[in-house]
């Protein structure tokens, strides 16, 4: 599987602050990579890097295995994108704003805007100015002008903000289509851990601008740690207990009352008799798994995703 | 460079842009003719205003007052609506380089200025005729047309400082506000027998040879080559450099 996107040290430097902090990504061809963090963790910033808009403070960008800063016309040329909110000429028709981005690139194959609206589902809106489009059907005009050429990578950059369910649906739908017919790459960042976990085979997760954790969705299924949940009177001496008594460490105490024990999974029994000899009330014994989400939010240092 | 300007043109369809800029150019004749064949009819002496002097006053008003601010907006519209539109990063990501997009608005603006050019001198003709003004001939039809391409044609290379504010500041107030100065400093400056070393000034002397002995004319020549070199080759590079946010 040959690789298509490889940042070195990527870094975007604003005054004091880093945007984007020594990045170091690989997208393999064929995959769907989810580019997951929150708002502000430098997603759409390493996006525009991707994409040319802005020139990396520090750092290479490789794109199809070329340089992306000496070969950046050849290359962007075999990419279709949409960075952030796609912007369109409001004053024209869908097809009339295709109709630009086909005469700049030169494409003179007949019927190629009518094939991409319909791929996209707007093929009876044509007459319709721009302008007049909802949010999901300028989300969707802009995924036809970046398939127009087709491309072989699509980056796309939080596609499903400011649609309704049933538009994100829609998007996600195309999305996995266009992986199956055309054999895309596909680069897709988001906000919203769900979206990334339907769509993606591999995941990055990035947050303050550091890329903490690049993984294959498999993979960090596996790794998914179980654990006995205790719901107690009192998490302090609980805690205490499980320490002095039992000499476990591998513990979290979330919220309230709430103890995760990471270890000893089959001494839930013997635990909670320690417990009620030592007055703590015992309300609720679970045997669980970590979520994906429980695994991002202990990756970004608490609070959730988005 | 041709594909390219034809999707400049595109982008103006249906846009009021470009009737509302008619509409500017409009303004100078009307006034002056109008103007003056009120005047006429009014005065009870037989004040007699050759066509001559129509096309002279419509042109003084084109480059000195009204062109400035009026293709100073026409500037910003072009520049900045692809900021405004944020349809600049689809652009520059099909990837167009950045020197070719500026080339080919700066091709269309040159195109429209022009256009509005021979819009103020054609409704000139069309009202002086109506008035019935005297004194018209062929000779005076290429004389004033000429003058008004050559005036059309330095506001035209003097809007690179206008294109570079747009660009650098993605706005159209400040264009507006840099447009107006210009203007009032044109206005300042126009009895002043140091006329020909402020470009705007410099350039309706030179297309109408009424150019000041205070200095020679390679002055004000040189004052206008580097008014419009300097914003170009500023324009080009901040273009070039800047990322796109």
């Amino acid at each position: 599987m040959s690789v298509i996107i490889k940042t070195t040290n990527l870094t975007k430097i604003y005054g004091n602050q880093k945007s984007v902090d020594h990045v170091n990504m690989t997208v393999n061809q064929g995959e769907i990579y989810g580019f997951l963090g929150r708002n502000g963790a430098g997603k759409t910033t390493t996006i525009r890097m991707l994409v040319g808009l802005i020139k990396p403070s520090h750092g290479q960008i490789e794109i199809f295995g070329e340089n992306l800063f000496t070969h950046q016309k050849e290359i962007l040329r075999r990419i279709g994108s949409i960075v952030e909110v796609p912007g369109f000429y409001e004053n024209l028709t869908s097809r009339e704003n295709l109709l630009i981005n086909a005469k700049i690139m030169g494409i003179h194959k007949k019927n190629a805007i009518e094939e991409t609206l319909e791929l996209v589902g707007l093929q009876d809106e044509t007459k319709k100015l721009v302008g007049k489009y909802s949010l999901g059907m300028k989300q969707r005009l802009g995924i036809a002008r970046a398939l127009l050429h087709y491309p072989e990578l699509l980056i796309l950059d939080e596609p499903t903000n400011g649609l309704d369910p049933i538009g994100i649906k829609e998007m996600r739908r195309l999305i996995k289509a266009l992986v199956q017919e055309r054999k895309i790459t596909i680069f897709i960042s988001s906000h919203i851990l769900s979206e990334i976990e339907q769509l993606a085979d591999c995941v990055g997760i990035i947050h303050e601008g550091k890329l903490l954790e690049e993984i294959a969705f498999d993979n960090l299924r596996k790794i998914n740690r179980k654990y006995l949940e205790f719901q107690v009177s009192n998490d302090n001496k609980a805690a205490m207990l499980l320490e002095n008594h039992f000499n476990i460490y591998d513990y979290e105490v979330h919220g309230e009352g709430n103890i995760r024990v990471y270890s000893h999974l089959g001494q839930q029994g013997h635990i909670n008799k320690v417990f009620v000899q030592h007055d703590i009330e015992v309300v609720k014994i679970a045997l669980s798994e970590d979520r994906l989400e429980d695994y991002f939010t202990k990756l970004v240092g608490g609070g959730h995703i988005g | 460079m041709v594909d390219l300007l034809y999707t400049e043109l595109l982008k103006l369809k249906r846009s009021k842009m470009f009737l509302l800029s008619i509409l500017g150019a409009v303004v100078a004749p009307f006034m002056v003719v109008v103007s003056t064949y009120i005047q006429i009819k009014t005065k009870e002496s037989a004040l007699s205003v050759p066509f001559a002097e129509l096309f002279y006053e419509t042109n003084l008003y084109v480059v000195l007052l009204i062109g400035v601010p009026l293709y100073g907006v026409v500037t910003a519209y072009l520049f900045n609506r692809e900021y405004a539109e944020d349809t600049l990063k689809n652009l520059l990501t099909i990837p167009v380089s950045r020197t070719s997009i500026l080339l080919s608005k700066m091709l269309l603006l040159f195109m429209w200025i022009m256009l509005l050019t021979l819009v103020a001198w054609g409704l000139t003709l069309l009202l002086g005729l109506l008035g019935q003004f005297q004194g018209l001939s062929t000779s005076l039809l290429v004389k004033s047309i000429k003058q008004f391409l050559i005036a059309g044609a330095f506001l035209f290379i003097l809007s690179t400082p206008i294109i570079l504010i747009t660009i650098v500041l993605k706005n159209y107030v400040p264009t507006i506000i840099l447009a107006i100065s210009i203007t009032l400093v044109n206005v300042m400056s126009f009895n002043s027998e140091h006329r020909g070393l402020i470009p705007w000034t410099a350039a309706f002397d030179i297309a109408n040879d009424t150019l000041f002995p205070t200095y020679p004319a390679e002055y004000s020549y040189l004052v206008i080559t580097a008014t419009s070199i300097i914003g170009f080759i500023a324009t080009i590079v901040y273009f070039r450099k800047a990322d796109i946010h």
